[in-house]
């Protein structure tokens, strides 16, 4: 129990310590013949707005996918987008991340939130196969050698994807927006001691309306420290074999661009087209486990928001 | 039993006879557009809206905003009207079609607000599960 407590303080001072690093990178006529009446115009008439509620329950349903980097695996087909959340004053749950809000000023609000890793994803999906050449990264394969005598194999090798676990993660999170757009910055560690690592991310979006379209793109970038990394896209000794080399990638960054469109029908009912592009770190897309040195996700539906 | 006469003669009357400026026949209203979409940069949307109505029975017909006391417009006995609008809107508001000083409404439509920005901004938090691609 002790050291638990102790591990559980220990990662609080580390996610502290994160924080402050990302702290410092933000600071009446009548006409009986035509009936067509003249063009009246009204000066504005402001009601104050219903209370928004807590929930917010929307799903979608259409065609997307996002592609899967990891080798032998699927693709992960979305057909539908479910958004299940609910926002009270200081607690929140937002679709699986629960967070607790700290802060809450004009232009910013801050909250420790605690989320599942989004890498394990990825491994849902595997299929064991028999090849006979060897994985080199980045999608690119080489001959399958034989160590013992350096001559090509003649048998094929099992290659099973490893598993990989959820990790929970603890972090803080600053959501600002202003005339300038929306960025979200954050900082998380892992608490469940399955990768040990960290994640520091920004991401800024800007909103363009015109009539019933709305029009978002957005940038963003993470960086992933090397345990993180290391644990979803290194291979580990005991994984490894002819076919899947050892590997241990170091942190670095992904680099992702998005745009999302939004056709209002009505107040529930949207058409609506999303894409987001994400590159790897080079150190994961080097890892024999990916295939791709990208994630794309695209989606196209309806949307109903409750 | 004759002590309840005088009431029942009253409740009759009351059931029977139509309150004055509450028999506007009832029409159909046309409004486009019917969303207005706002953002934090631009949180009133400028509309031109085409109005139009159509009844079965000529009638005198006024046509109301229920932001606004006074009418818009009114039209003696007809059977159709068409009238264009020009508003800004920053809030719901409803059309409305009824007897020129009634109440009572021959017809209506409400002109809804979609508010994309929250006064909550962690509605706006990106998420990045396998489902979620919106």
């Amino acid at each position: 129990m002790l050291r638990f407590i102790m591990h559980a303080f220990g990662n609080f001072l580390k996610i502290g310590a994160l924080w402050s690093v990302v702290a410092l990178a933000h600071g009446q006529a009548t006409d009986p013949a035509s009936n067509a009446a003249p063009a009246t115009t009204a000066p504005v008439f402001a009601l104050p707005a219903p209370p928004e509620s807590h929930w917010r329950i929307g799903a979608a349903f259409g065609y997307g996918q996002r592609t899967n980097p990891l080798i032998q695996s699927d693709d992960i087909p979305v057909l539908v987008d479910l958004d299940i959340a609910w926002f009270g004053k200081r607690w929140f749950f937002d679709n699986g991340d629960i967070g607790l809000t700290l802060f809450d000023r004009a232009h910013s609000t801050t909250s420790v939130v605690a989320r599942l890793n989004s890498d394990r994803v990825f491994f849902g999906k595997t299929n064991t196969e028999y090849v006979n050449f060897a994985y080199a990264g980045s999608g690119e394969v080489t001959a399958l050698v034989d160590p013992g005598t350096g001559a090509p194999a003649t048998e094929p090798v099992e290659v099973v994807p490893p598993d990989r676990d959820y990790a929970i993660e603890l972090g803080v999170e600053t959501l600002i927006d202003g005339d300038w757009g929306s960025a979200a910055l954050r900082a998380f560690h892992d608490v469940s001691g399955t990768h040990g690592g960290y994640e520091l991310s920004a991401y800024y979006s800007w909103r363009w309306v015109t009539g019933r379209f709305a029009l978002t793109p957005s940038v963003g970038v993470s960086y992933k420290s090397a345990a993180l990394n290391d644990y979803y896209w290194g291979v580990q000794q005991d994984e490894a074999n002819l076919a899947l080399p050892e590997y241990h990638p170091s942190d670095g960054f992904n680099f992702e661009g998005g745009l999302q469109a939004n056709y209002y029908l009505n107040r529930n009912l949207r058409i609506a087209l999303s894409a987001n592009y994400e590159r790897l770190a080079d150190d994961v897309a080097a890892s024999p486990l990916a295939d791709e040195d990208y994630v794309l996700a695209y989606f196209s539906g309806l949307a109903w928001t409750f | 039993m004759s002590g309840r006469s005088p009431w029942l003669l009253v409740c009759l009357l009351a059931v029977c006879l139509p309150a004055a400026g509450a028999d506007v026949p009832a029409a159909r209203l046309m409004v486009k557009p019917l969303l207005c979409v706002t953002e934090r940069e631009s949180d009133v949307c400028s509309m031109n809206f085409d109005i139009r109505w159509k009844s079965t029975i000529a009638a005198e017909y006024c046509l109301n905003d229920s932001a606004q006391s006074t009418p818009l417009y009114c039209w003696a006995r007809a059977l159709t009207g068409t009238h264009s609008h020009k508003r800004e809107v920053k809030e719901a508001f409803i059309y409305w079609l009824g007897a020129p000083g009634g109440a009572q409404r021959a017809a209506e439509v409400k002109i809804e607000v979609l508010r994309l920005d929250s006064a909550d901004r962690r509605r706006d938090r990106r998420m990045r599960h396998v489902w979620d691609v919106l």
